[in-house]
């Protein structure tokens, strides 16, 4: 959002009170070419899965494979929360996964292609320290071994 | 966060985000701050022009010679949905609400199929493993387990505990009161179709009182389901 100071004042304060990692720096690298040559991966912590994968539950710091072709009636979010109306995704999954609005770059060549995979994590992870030193690595290296060279990121 | 991760194995990201007071003290390496509600990442659905000025916006950033927290345009504010979703606890329940909420939800589940197929099979629904044709059976569950604390479901899937299931059950129900409400009322907001449910339904007054059950445990575990139920 919603900018914090249009929120209702509980869900500001419950979201200030959260324990957030400090950072004082960020790691960088440059692409190493034009977009419309890197293949990139779509990666998202909303929760999305497909119908026959597990479920995520609340905090879990693993992640799932989503098959770039996956229609959009086989994704479900197990990430709910009263916290965020789920309107949007029942309306249009691209609200938070935007695999359409990236195939139609890919077509106009805006963009060089995508990995064959997309993967998700759940959202709303107070612990990440398994995401850091476990399954986020592990997707890098899968990223990697797909050819991605960009990643976009996507909340819910 | 996982941003930093994939970027320090070598993978330039960009990173939408919702709360910059966070994406502020987290630090990814690129990252767009967008003014919209939580579940509107990329501004509003089936707004693909949006949807595209806020991918490229994102995509933009890949250029840039260092760490950037950049903000989307004010001006591309959807004025069409609330800051936050509206909780039942800010709801009233109308004075004539369905008695029978068992024969309500046989009524709101004959628009299922029609939904998916106007969606082209898109839902929310199919988180607590049941059918949708069986949800008057869980809300005649729903309805035991809120005045007694007792029963359950036949086929509820293994490894799912009760309040987790009671949960998803709960999600699930509203999808498919939210389905049957878009099919009646497409350009309802999410914010009507909360006031209706909470307000106006059976199943809304079964699922608040599904709430105060679970609330009233003391183990943890079911309070938290209580609070995904609602609040």
């Amino acid at each position: 959002m919603p900018r914090l100071d249009r929120l209702p004042e509980a869900s500001r304060k419950g979201l200030l009170a959260l324990p957030v990692q400090a950072n004082e720096t960020a790691p960088f690298v440059k692409p190493s070419r034009p977009l419309a040559a890197s293949r990139l991966a779509l990666v998202t912590t909303a929760g999305l899965h497909r119908r026959s994968d597990t479920l995520f539950n609340p905090g879990e710091q693993t992640f799932r494979v989503l098959p770039i072709d996956t229609p959009a009636g086989e994704i479900v979010q197990s990430h709910t929360s009263i916290g965020f109306d789920r309107t949007a995704l029942l309306r249009d999954l691209n609200v938070t996964f935007p695999i359409d609005r990236l195939r139609e770059l890919v077509a106009s060549g805006v963009l060089g292609g995508l990995t064959p995979s997309a993967y998700s994590f759940m959202g709303a992870l107070r612990d990440v320290a398994k995401l850091e030193g476990e399954s986020g690595p592990a997707v890098a290296r899968r990223l990697r071994d797909e050819g991605a060279e960009v990643a976009l990121l996507t909340p819910t | 966060m996982l941003a930093r991760v994939l970027e320090s194995h070598g993978i330039a990201t960009t990173s939408i985000s919702l709360v910059r007071e966070h994406t502020e003290k987290i630090k990814p390496p690129r990252a767009l701050f967008v003014p919209f509600p939580f579940g509107h990442a990329l501004g509003r659905p089936n707004d693909a022009a949006l949807q595209h000025r806020v991918l490229s916006a994102a995509l933009d950033l890949l250029t840039a010679p260092g760490p950037v927290l950049a903000d989307f345009p004010d001006d591309a504010e959807p004025g069409d949905e609330m800051p936050g979703p509206v909780q039942a606890s800010a709801v009233a329940t109308a004075t004539s609400v369905p008695a029978d909420a068992v024969a309500e939800t046989k009524d709101v589940v004959r628009a299922h199929a029609p939904w998916l197929a106007s969606s082209l099979g898109r839902t929310t629904f199919g988180l607590s493993g049941i059918a949708a044709e069986r949800f008057p059976e869980v809300v005649e569950f729903l309805q035991r387990f809120a005045a007694s604390g007792d029963g359950d479901v036949s086929g509820r899937p293994s490894g799912v505990s009760l309040p987790a299931f009671i949960r998803w059950a709960a999600d699930d129900l509203k999808s498919l009161y939210w389905e049957h409400r878009l099919l009646t009322a497409p350009r309802a907001s999410g914010t009507d179709i909360a006031r209706w449910f909470w307000g106006e339904t059976a199943a809304g007054q079964v699922l608040r009182r599904v709430r105060d059950r679970l609330d009233a445990s003391e183990d943890l575990k079911w309070k938290a389901a209580a609070f995904g139920v609602a609040r």
